[in-house]
């Protein structure tokens, strides 16, 4: 070992800190890192919010980016509704059943009409009375309001509705046209003082659009 | 001088301090999390995993499977895409649309894209660009769509399709995130690989199943017996290089199957609004059952939707 090594540190010449007040410049540094800090946890922090996971930075980002659905996503719902709500008696091919009066719709001219005005009032409204579908009556059964029961605001509600109906009118070989959210607003709107189920003969006088 | 008590309000408080920050904080965030709805499809996510799922957990936790896999995806963007889906009956406007939007195309180009729909025209721009393109191509009767696509190195080496979030956690005890990454991710295991006899096989000879593969043989969650009278239909097929003597066959122990159950529950993989993305409503399913047979790379099983190529 050298001779530096082992000679003992003096405190001759080293730098005394004393009574001096802390710099000035150190508070503004230290207020400066808080104004960033600030205004990095307001940008980015999305304050605490569950539903915010980096690489989001706030809600309104994470809301803008959500993907519309397109019409095969509007099918898909439009099945699971069925399946929840119509399979009961409709049965989950369509075919109704004969055993509670429940009318088919594979092939159904109510299902596949140009517009789909009458089905839904129906599905929003319910129906009762014997029904004459695809040439074979159907009697003793009563379809309940299921639109009208669906959970939800006036808005989702159409959407469920359009969802069902465009389904139907798709599947089960039938080839009609969609039904919208708007188109079931709107037809909604004109039966809103409707409060029985319709009658065959009351579908057959309202316009199909 | 005694300074036993300021000591312990320091200590205190240092303590105090954590404790808010990393549980108190976190239980208020997320610690009354329910089930969601997957975006925009509407359907109740997560589900319980199956009772034979969720003892395969117990089986992942007792062999250390935690030590080498993770079961979190990250991602650092997000960016969207824009994908022709319909070309409409007026083809000449949406080609005069598209030669706009992309001036150095040549006619042949064009005729080829819109061939073949749906088709990505343009990658990774952000929601604006995406939505004023999809506008312009819009004005002909040409559909178009914006395609949510998120971005990181996790989601190109085809671990999954989104980031992972708490709710795809809701229904396991303990919640088995894992840090290290000696194996691959398997956040999306059930998506990427999801045929178990190649787990079964995987677990009892990995080098048999992935090349190069660093995982130890877990042979003792298989029993090696003689054959009765037939072979059981559980029994591995292995291959030739680790074939046993005649009359002896290898089943899986009920641990095994239980944690391949598991395995293939992992698919963390559905659009909810807290990790949007655009998935096919309807994905080809010729794509995810692909690799499922000859994988001989630990990584290169594709994500079921696109990913972008960067």
């Amino acid at each position: 070992m050298s001779a530096e090594l082992t000679q003992p540190a003096t405190d001759v010449g080293q730098p005394k800190e004393g009574q001096r007040p802390v710099p000035v410049w150190l508070f503004v540094l230290l207020f400066i890192l808080l104004y960033w800090a600030m205004v990095y946890f307001d940008q980015r922090g999305a304050w605490f919010s569950e539903e915010v996971y980096a690489p989001y930075h706030s809600i309104e980002e994470v809301a803008a980016l959500q993907p519309v659905s397109g019409p095969q996503e509007f099918l898909q719902k439009g099945k699971r509704l069925y399946a929840a709500n119509c399979a009961v008696c409709h049965m989950e091919g369509g075919t109704g059943n004969p055993a509670n009066g429940c009318p088919n719709l594979v092939g159904s001219e109510w299902v596949s009409a140009p517009g789909p005005g009458r089905i839904i009032r129906i599905v929003s409204k319910g129906a009762t009375g014997p029904i004459e579908v695809n040439g074979k009556v159907w009697s003793g059964g009563t379809m309940l309001a299921i639109g009208d029961q669906m959970p939800g605001d006036e808005k989702q509600k159409a959407e469920n509705i359009a969802a069902i109906i465009s389904y139907i009118r798709q599947t089960f070989g039938n080839k009609a046209s969609l039904a919208t959210p708007e188109e079931v607003v709107a037809v909604r709107d004109q039966i809103k003082s409707h409060t029985t189920y319709f009658s065959p003969e009351e579908l057959k006088a309202a316009p199909d659009k | 001088m005694n300074f036993g008590p300021l000591i312990f309000l320091a200590a205190f408080f240092g303590l105090a301090c954590s404790w808010f920050g990393f549980v108190l904080t976190p239980q208020l965030q997320i610690g009354r999390l329910q089930q969601t709805n997957t975006v925009p499809a509407g359907a109740v996510y997560p589900v319980n995993r199956p009772g034979l799922a969720r003892q395969g957990l117990g089986v992942y936790r007792a062999n250390g499977c935690v030590y080498c896999h993770s079961l979190q995806v990250g991602q650092t963007g997000t960016v969207c895409d824009v994908v022709l889906t319909d070309a409409g009956t007026n083809q000449n406007d949406l080609l005069v649309a598209l030669r706009k939007l992309r001036p150095s195309l040549s006619e042949a180009e064009d005729k080829e894209l819109i061939s073949g729909l749906p088709k990505t025209i343009r990658q990774g721009l952000t929601k604006g660009e995406a939505e004023a393109m999809v506008k312009t191509l819009t004005t002909s009767s040409a559909k178009a769509v914006t395609w949510i696509v998120p971005v990181g190195p996790d989601i190109r080496r085809g671990w999954g399709i989104r980031r992972t979030v708490a709710e795809d956690f809701l229904f396991d005890y303990p919640v088995m995130l894992g840090s290290q990454r000696v194996g691959p991710d398997l956040a999306n295991v059930g998506v990427r690989l999801a045929d178990p006899k190649w787990h079964l096989l995987h677990l009892y000879a990995p080098r048999s199943q992935v090349k190069d593969s660093s995982m130890p043989p877990y042979r003792f969650l298989f029993e090696k017996r003689r054959i009765e009278r037939e072979r059981s239909p559980e029994a591995l097929v292995l291959p030739p290089e680790l074939a046993l003597e005649p009359g002896y066959e290898i089943v899986p122990k009920p641990v095994a199957t239980a944690l391949v159950t598991y395995l293939l529950s992992l698919q963390a993989n559905e659009p909810l609004f807290t990790a949007p993305v655009s998935v096919a409503a309807a994905p080809a399913p010729a794509d995810t059952n692909a690799t499922t047979g000859g994988v001989t790379t630990s990584t290169n099983a594709p994500a079921t939707n696109s990913v972008p190529a960067k």
